[in-house]
């Protein structure tokens, strides 16, 4: 056999000890918002702490701690610092270990299920699409299996976001050198043409899988339309959010999901305990959450 | 006969069966004392015993994964600078690579070593959450839940390495893997070497049945949380070296009803931290193991 699949972390590198208040610092943005940093990335946030403590002026580590814990704008801070946070995080093929679990575990487990193949059709919603990177890989992956495990299926995707210029941004569907940083010579050859200026355009067949739209997740009305998802996509949106309105989404998204349905959160983001209807589930290098189906028994 | 009869003579016949290091069973005893009944100076003789074993402890201690200003020179300096829990899993990590030092096995080994401390590892910190007051315990069964392999990659090469061949292949557990090749599992095998061993009863089965615990088995709650450490650490990185298409949904699983009926507190984990700061020790472990067997034992 050989090397594992998931990589042992990096090797170790000199870096200079951090000051511990970024652990308590890190700590405090995973009880707020779920959002958790590995070890080996504390300098990333120890970095947006930086940036935020130049720009407030704020000189050491401690007093940008009691800006985020016992000042007045405590909740403001702690919002742009999750702005930094997860700044530049967006591009294509962003999480593979999310994508081989669905299309190794997951979507062998849906064809299979006996409703399913009367209707063969799969909906995924990429909810917070921002500028379309997540939807476009979904559907990239699943035209891969078109002639496979989805041979006579038809899928539908749905990306809405609250921003109307990220929206128009994802039709064009046009990417540039970063955004693709992780996307493979083969996906680039056979999903995309050129567009000029060095940057890549994703093409019709792709795009016709998708329908994108404007879409406030704390609009209710709207949300209780978005019916029949077997699978959501929401990745580091719901952090923003607070505890009652992330716990409302979160809600919507339940009744949004079929039974036996998935819901994916960003890589190191988890739903805190706000929902005890989901089960946890891992996957190699990524964890979902799962809506009971209604055969298991354990709703 | 039946398979465990057969597997069981197997075992017994083989000449180059690994027989147990002579200190390991005596130095368990000594470890499985409550901390502060530990005789620093008792574990330091009865390793003295063995060189290899010495010398291989002084080398970890001594490497920059532990930070230490000064090599230890001897085994009570590791004792002193690294605190007995550490070099407990050293030894013990050690005594058992040894006695298995077997030339083309069909698993990496350093893969092997890291799922098995991985797993020990992770089960500690499971019980130590659960607050069953039995970490070390569930260290010990974390380590030797997979002995079978060893067994198989001796008793049974050829057999055992067409089922790694089909494990990785296939993307499927590797105990599925053996029960289709080999007509039986390392769960069968390990029974027979925990035995001839002599190793304790709740050891012995945890071993037998860690990947499905009998109904009515008194060890069903070590089982259990052997048999849970075990997935996620497949999940996590620390597998086999292969992808499995697997998942671990722990509600869902028995092995979770059964740690509820013992331990209410189970549904107050934060099982997502949980496995976030399990990704934060991946790394460790890995270069714990290569730092003990450098590359020793890659055959």
């Amino acid at each position: 056999m050989t090397s594992a699949t998931i990589a042992p972390t990096a090797p170790a590198r000199f870096v200079a000890p951090l000051d511990p208040v970024f652990r308590q610092i890190r700590d405090l943005v995973y009880k707020v918002c779920g959002i958790f940093q590995l070890e080996e990335k504390l300098y990333l946030m120890a970095d947006a702490c930086g940036r935020r403590m130049k720009q407030v002026g704020v000189r050491t580590p401690r007093e940008y701690w009691d800006l985020l814990t016992a000042h007045a704008s405590r909740e403001a801070e702690l919002r742009q610092l999750l702005n930094e946070v997860t700044i530049g995080e967006t591009c294509l093929f962003r999480s593979q270990p999310q994508l081989d679990a669905l299309r190794k575990v997951i979507l062998p487990e849906l064809v299979e299920d006996e409703n399913k193949q009367i209707i063969k059709r799969l909906r995924i919603w990429s909810a917070g699409c921002s500028t379309g990177e997540e939807p476009y890989t979904l559907a990239m992956n699943m035209l891969e299996e078109s002639e496979h495990l989805l041979k006579g299926w038809k899928v539908e995707i749905l990306a809405t976001d609250l921003n109307d210029r990220s929206v128009e941004t994802a039709k064009t569907g046009i990417y540039g050198d970063y955004a693709l940083r992780s996307t493979s010579e083969y996906f680039k050859r056979k999903y995309f043409s050129p567009a000029g200026d060095n940057k890549l355009e994703v093409r019709a067949e792709v795009k016709k899988l998708i329908t994108f739209s404007r879409l406030n997740l704390q609009d209710d009305s709207r949300m209780l339309f978005m019916k029949g998802m077997d699978l959501i996509f929401c990745c580091n949106v719901l952090i923003y959010f607070d505890g009652p309105s992330k716990s409302k989404v979160i809600d919507h998204y339940y009744s949004n999901l079929n039974f036996g349905g998935y819901f994916f959160l960003g890589t190191s983001e988890s739903l805190l305990k706000l929902n005890d209807k989901f089960h946890l589930v891992h996957f190699p290098g990524t964890i979902a959450y799962w809506k009971p189906s209604l055969k298991s028994g354990k709703l | 006969m039946s398979t465990s009869a057969t597997i069981r003579e197997r075992v017994k016949s083989i000449e180059t069966m690994p027989s147990i290091p002579t200190i390991f069973l005596p130095l368990l005893d000594l470890l499985s004392l409550p901390p502060e009944r530990v005789k620093v100076d008792e574990v330091v003789k009865l390793v003295s015993y063995d060189n290899t074993i010495a010398a291989q402890c002084l080398r970890a201690a001594s490497s920059p994964l532990f930070g230490l200003a000064k090599s230890p020179e001897s085994i009570k300096g590791a004792v002193i600078a690294l605190g007995l829990r550490k070099v407990e899993t050293i030894l013990l990590t050690c005594c058992l690579g040894n006695a298995f030092l077997t030339k083309n096995w069909p698993l990496d080994p350093t893969v092997f070593w890291s799922h098995s401390l991985g797993c020990a590892m992770v089960c500690r910190k499971f019980s130590d959450k659960l607050a069953t007051g039995d970490g070390d315990k569930a260290y010990m069964a974390g380590l030797l839940h997979d002995i079978g392999f060893m067994v198989n990659g001796v008793a049974f090469p050829n057999e055992f390495a067409a089922a790694a061949l089909h494990a990785s292949q296939e993307q499927i557990p590797f105990h599925e893997a053996e029960r289709t090749i080999m007509g039986f599992t390392h769960c069968e095998s390990g029974r027979a070497l925990a035995e001839q061993w002599n190793l304790a009863e709740d050891m012995v089965r945890v071993i037998a049945h860690h990947h499905a615990a009998e109904p009515g088995d008194a060890a069903q709650p070590l089982i259990a949380l052997v048999h849970l450490s075990d997935l996620l650490c497949r999940m996590r990185g620390m597998g086999y070296g292969y992808y499995e298409r697997n998942k671990l949904d722990w509600i869902a699983d028995p092995a979770w009803s059964v740690l509820l009926k013992k331990h209410c507190n189970l549904a107050e984990i934060d099982l997502a931290l949980f496995s976030f700061e399990l990704d934060e020790a991946v790394g460790e472990v890995f270069q714990l193991v290569s730092t003990i067997f450098g590359g020793k034992l890659r055959g």
